[in-house]
């Protein structure tokens, strides 16, 4: 199984995968290729929490600064040092290895109702 | 409306990212900016830049007029010659910045912002009275692309073009059995050539030189990598670096003012006293100590105190660094190796102030 089909999508362009014990949150392939080239991201320190739809990550695109925003409510658990030292990654891999952070969500499941699934997104964007 | 270039098909063809800009519907990037960015600084780089505006000035006053609208001075022209002005108001703030081309006597190209064509024209008109000239917007049937980087003089020879020609010189030639205005100015900082042409050639000449411009590793450029370009090279932006309420003095921009010039112009009183006793504020360029990026309209702290704003920021992608042009307060301490704080997301980051362009042909080359 493909990593689009196990993701969830916000319509501001996170995705959300579900792993054992904890969410993995990154930026959808469309985000990253609308972002362009990504030279620098501002992630939050371990341990912070952020309700569903906070700003908790900035990238820097050589256009433009672009916030992002939690797609559910969460504590970080983890996030990815690789893309510190490494923006372009994202660019490069925004699913494997360009992920930002790993969250330990806080709200309950209802919130998971506005995000959608890949191919839904996706024609959400045509 | 949204205005489209004549090369707008070519741009969606070769599958660009279109934005609007100042009016008009332009390609931001094609690949990659850092890549466009890069391509201009080592080989050739291809640019529409259709949306500037073209303004002839013709007229046995023509000289005369030019004369009393912009602080450089016309009469020292000689045909064929360009030289980068500025058009103020009456208080020294710039309405525009700008190109003036010498054709020949008594006629002038003037080559302007996409975005301050129509404030240009207007305030030109209400400077008009007295003069006897003709002011022709002929930006709407002119097309102009730009050939930038150390191989465009390749590219060119290759297509024909044997003139010797200076930096900021204008011919009329025929280029590809095309007749065009050939100018050797450009918005990047490297050399390069820029060729007006009547609508109806636009796309011919565009695919030409993409095609012959192959063995050079020609790409085109979206405006995305002219911004970058031109912030390396610290070519002010208007808009961003220049207002109406920015003298040229204060924009850094004196090298461009002659201090002996007679004639009188709008603007004079102010820029000679600025130009002689300093200005209020003044422009600096600033190199990020860290990986943050400083934008447009960012706050700048000296020492605890607001000294005032970023007014362009971005990434270098020659230094490896992240750059900035700002505005700050006319202090002496705020000079090349001073370090400020820059405001991002209610954090200040520290910047060094470096010396303006940022990159020069030396640095270039270590690089």
């Amino acid at each position: 199984m493909s990593i689009t089909e196990k993701i969830l999508c916000s319509k501001s362009h996170e995705y959300l995968l579900e792993e054992d014990e904890h969410y993995t949150v990154g930026l959808t392939d469309y985000a990253v290729e609308q972002l362009g080239d990504i030279v620098f991201v501002e992630l939050p320190e371990a341990g912070t929490e952020f309700k569903k739809g906070e700003t908790f990550a900035t990238v820097e695109s050589v256009k433009a600064a672009s916030e992002i925003y939690m797609p559910v409510s969460g504590k970080i658990l983890e996030v990815n040092e690789t893309i510190a030292d490494a923006p372009e990654t994202l660019n490069e891999d925004c699913y494997e290895k360009g992920w930002l952070v790993k969250i330990e969500p806080t709200g309950d499941d209802s919130e998971l109702a506005d995000l959608l699934e890949y191919e839904d997104y996706k024609e959400e964007l045509e | 409306m949204v205005k489209e270039t004549y090369l707008h098909d070519k741009h969606v063809a070769l599958g660009a990212k279109m934005v609007d800009f100042a009016g008009w519907h332009m390609p931001v990037q094609y690949k990659s900016i850092i890549e466009e960015h890069k391509n201009v600084r080592e080989n050739v780089g291809l640019f529409d830049v259709s949306h500037m505006g073209e303004v002839y000035v013709v007229g046995k006053d023509a000289e005369e007029f030019l004369n009393k609208i912009v602080p450089q001075d016309i009469s020292k022209l000689t045909d064929g010659k360009a030289v980068y002005c500025q058009l103020p108001n009456r208080k020294g703030g710039l309405i525009d910045d700008l190109i003036i081309y010498k054709l020949r006597e008594n006629t002038y190209l003037i080559i302007c912002n996409a975005s301050r064509v129509d404030e240009d024209i207007n305030w030109m008109s209400l400077n008009q009275r007295g003069y006897t000239i003709n002011l022709d917007n002929q930006s709407h049937n002119l097309s102009l692309l730009a050939v930038q980087g150390p191989k465009a003089i390749d590219l060119m020879h290759k297509l024909g073009y044997t003139a010797d020609q200076d930096s900021f010189s204008i011919i009329e030639a025929n280029l590809l059995n095309i007749p065009m205005f050939i100018s050797r100015t450009g918005y990047t900082g490297e050399d390069g050539f820029e060729l007006l042409v009547i609508n109806e050639y636009a796309e011919y000449l565009w695919d030409k030189l993409l095609a012959e411009g192959k063995e050079f590793n020609i790409m085109p450029v979206g405006l995305g990598a002219r911004d970058t370009l031109r912030l390396e090279a610290a070519l002010p932006l208007y808009g961003n670096d220049l207002d109406e309420n920015t003298t040229p003095v204060e924009a850094g921009l004196s090298w461009s003012i002659p201090k002996d010039k007679f004639e009188d112009y709008n603007g004079k009183k102010v820029i000679t006293e600025q130009l002689e006793n300093g200005a209020p504020k003044k422009l600096i360029g600033l190199k990020m100590l860290d990986k943050s990026v400083a934008r447009h309209e960012y706050e700048v702290y000296y020492k605890g105190e607001k000294v005032g704003a970023v007014t362009s920021g971005g990434v270098s992608p020659v230094l490896s660094a992240n750059i900035a042009m700002a505005y700050v307060k006319n202090i002496k301490e705020i000079c090349t190796g001073a370090v400020v704080q820059v405001m991002i997301r209610e954090k200040l980051h520290d910047a060094e102030v470096v010396k303006r362009p940022f990159i020069t042909k030396r640095n270039r080359v270590k690089s």
